[in-house]
C-alpha cells in the first residue's frame, strides 16, 4: 500500500467522523491548528488500528509523527513495510 | 431600535443532555447552598476601560439580548424542558465597582447567583483598581454555555466591535439528530453499567458527603506560571508519558496532591474524576449556546498513584479504552435520553449512583481556547482566569487555563471542603508538582 492511499484514507475518516463540515485539511496541513486534539488523536489511532491492524508503538506516539497527514501516513507505512 | 434583526432569534431552543444533568447540578448547588451554577471570566486590562463603550458593544449582541430575554420551560413527564425567547426588552447592563484589592474579585459579584429562575441568564461588571488597572467580569448561568461556548461568545463580542459580519445560524444549537427508543434503552443499559462500576464505593471525596455549605462561596486562588515554566511543564508532561498533550499529566499532578491529602486524613477510597470534553466536531464555531460537553470518566486506586508517570500512564490506558468504547458519544446519547425524565428523579439517581459522592475533586481545562484571545474590545487584556461553577461536594475546582503561552491554575474551593492550611499545602504541592521533572 503507498503512502498517497494511506493519507487519503485517513484524511476521510477524519473529515467523516472528527472535522466540522467547514473544515478543509490536505497531506500538509497542521493538524492541531485545525482542530485535532489529543482525544482526537487517539479516535485517528485507533481508526489506524482497526484499518491496518498496525498498533503505533509507543516510541512513535511522539507529536512529531501526528503533525500532518502525510508525517502520520509515512508513519503508518513505515510499520507496515 | 436594535442593530439585529429579532426575528431571526429562535422562539424556542430546547435543552442539550448537557444543559439538562446541569438542571441537576444547579438543583445540587441548591440543596447544599453552595453558590449557584454561575460561572465567571475575568479580563484583567492595565488601563482603565469605558463601560459605556462596552455597554454599546454588548447591547449589539443578538446573543446576548436572547440571554437576557429567556425563560426556562420545565418538561413535564417525558417533555423536553426548553427555553423561550419570551422578548420582554431587558437589556444587558454593566454594572461599576471600585475595588482597593488590586485584582481582586469583589464579594458582591461572587456572591450573586444567576439561578434558572433570574431575569437575565448573563450580567456583566467592570471594576475599577487604584492602580487605574480594571477587570470585566462575565457571569452567566453555566445551564447555558459550556467552555468552548464562552470562547466562541468572546469572539462574537470582538468581531462585533470590529464590525465584522457573523453567521447568526452558529449561534444556537441546530436541529437534533432523531433517536429510537430501543437505541436509547440499549444505550442506557451499558452507560449505566459502565458509570456505576466506574463510580461505585468507595470513593474518596475532599468533600464530605451529605454536609451543606457554610459559607456557601467560591473561593479561589490562582497560580500564574511564566511562559519559561509553561514550557517546562509542557516538556515535563511529555516526558511523564502525556504524549499529546498535557491533560493526564495535569490530571495526575492534581490526582497526587489530592491522594496525599487524603493520607494526610487518614481517608480511604479511590478517586473519581468525570473529566469534561467538548462534544463539538472540530474547528466548528458553533454552536455558541448550550452544553455539548461529554465525559470521560476516571478511576484511579491507591496502587496506581505512587508516581506521576504511572497515574499517567494509567489515565491513559483508560482513555484509550473508553474511546475505544465510545463512552463520551454513548454518555451524550444517556444524557439526551434522560431529558424524558422529570429532574426530582432525575436528580434522585444521579445522587444514588455516586452515594452522594459527585467527584473526589473536579478538573476542567480551556485548553489552548484562550490563548491566542489577546484583547477584547479594541483592547489588549494582560490575563484572564476563570471561576467555576463549583459543584459542592466536592467543593474543589482545578481549572486549567493558558493565556499568551502562559498557564494558571486556579484553585477554587469551598471553605467548607478545604480549610487554609489545606490550601497552602496544595499550593505548594501544584507548584512544586509541576514543574518537577518525574
Amino acid at each position: 500500500m503507498d503512502e498517497q492511499r494511506i493519507i487519503n484514507e485517513i484524511k476521510q475518516y477524519v473529515e467523516k467522523n472528527i472535522l466540522a463540515p467547514s473544515v478543509t485539511i490536505d497531506a500538509d496541513t497542521d493538524l492541531k491548528s485545525a482542530g485535532i486534539d489529543s482525544f482526537s488523536t487517539v479516535e485517528i489511532l485507533l481508526f489506524i488500528e482497526r484499518k491496518y491492524g498496525t498498533a503505533i508503538p509507543d516510541d512513535k506516539l511522539i507529536p512529531e509523527n501526528f503533525r500532518t497527514l502525510r508525517t502520520l501516513a509515512s508513519t503508518v507505512h513505515g510499520l507496515m513495510a | 431600535m436594535h442593530p439585529f434583526n429579532k426575528s431571526l432569534l429562535p422562539k424556542k431552543v430546547i435543552l442539550s443532555g448537557a444543559d439538562c444533568f446541569h438542571l441537576v447540578l444547579d438543583k445540587h448547588a441548591q440543596k447544599h447552598g453552595a453558590g449557584g451554577n454561575v460561572m465567571r471570566k475575568i479580563f484583567h486590562f492595565n488601563k482603565p476601560l469605558s463601560a459605556g463603550t462596552i455597554e454599546a458593544i454588548l447591547k449589539r449582541s443578538p446573543v446576548i439580548y436572547w440571554l437576557c430575554n429567556i425563560r426556562l420551560r420545565e418538561g413535564l413527564l417525558f417533555q423536553k424542558p426548553c427555553w423561550e425567547f419570551i422578548d420582554k426588552g431587558s437589556e444587558i447592563i454593566v454594572r461599576q465597582h471600585q475595588c482597593a484589592a488590586e485584582n481582586e474579585v469583589p464579594r458582591e459579584i461572587l456572591g450573586r447567583d444567576i439561578s434558572i429562575r433570574s431575569d437575565r441568564f448573563i450580567e456583566a461588571d467592570l471594576v475599577h483598581y487604584p492602580s487605574g488597572a480594571c477587570a470585566f467580569i462575565v457571569s452567566w448561568n453555566h445551564i447555558l454555555l459550556d467552555a468552548k461556548g464562552t470562547t466562541l461568545l468572546f469572539e462574537h463580542l470582538n468581531a462585533i466591535s470590529e464590525n465584522k459580519e457573523q453567521d447568526h445560524a452558529l449561534f444556537f444549537p441546530g436541529p437534533e439528530k432523531k433517536t429510537n427508543i430501543i437505541t436509547y434503552i440499549r444505550n442506557m443499559y451499558k452507560v449505566k453499567h459502565f458509570v456505576q462500576q466506574s463510580a461505585k464505593p468507595p470513593v474518596y471525596s475532599v468533600g464530605e458527603k451529605k454536609k451543606k455549605s457554610e459559607e456557601g462561596l467560591t473561593a479561589e486562588k490562582i497560580i500564574a506560571f511564566s511562559s519559561e515554566e509553561t514550557k517546562i511543564i509542557i516538556a515535563n508532561a511529555r516526558k511523564a508519558g502525556s504524549r499529546f498533550g498535557p491533560t493526564l499529566y495535569l490530571i495526575a499532578c492534581c490526582s497526587q496532591i489530592i491522594d496525599r491529602l487524603r493520607r494526610l486524613k487518614k481517608r480511604s477510597g479511590d478517586l473519581w474524576i468525570p473529566v469534561p470534553y467538548d462534544g463539538r466536531l472540530k474547528g466548528a464555531n458553533g454552536p455558541l449556546i448550550s452544553n455539548t460537553v461529554s465525559f470521560l470518566f476516571y478511576r484511579i486506586p491507591e496502587q496506581e498513584l505512587t508516581s506521576v508517570p504511572a497515574t499517567v500512564k494509567y489515565l491513559g490506558a483508560q482513555m484509550m479504552e473508553q474511546i475505544k468504547l465510545g463512552i463520551p458519544q454513548r454518555y451524550t446519547l444517556f444524557l439526551n435520553m434522560m431529558r424524558h425524565v422529570p429532574l426530582w428523579l432525575y436528580y434522585f439517581l444521579v445522587s444514588k449512583t455516586g452515594k452522594g459522592v459527585f467527584a473526589s475533586y473536579l478538573y476542567t481545562s480551556t485548553g489552548d481556547n484562550f490563548n491566542n484571545l489577546r484583547s477584547l474590545f479594541g483592547e489588549p487584556i494582560r490575563d484572564i482566569s476563570m471561576i467555576p461553577a463549583l459543584t459542592f461536594p466536592p467543593g474543589l475546582t482545578f481549572v486549567f487555563l493558558k493565556h499568551d503561552d502562559q498557564l494558571s491554575v486556579n484553585i477554587a474551593y469551598s471553605p467548607d471542603s478545604v480549610n487554609p492550611d489545606e490550601l497552602d499545602f496544595i499550593e505548594a504541592q501544584i507548584k512544586q508538582l509541576l514543574i518537577t521533572e518525574h
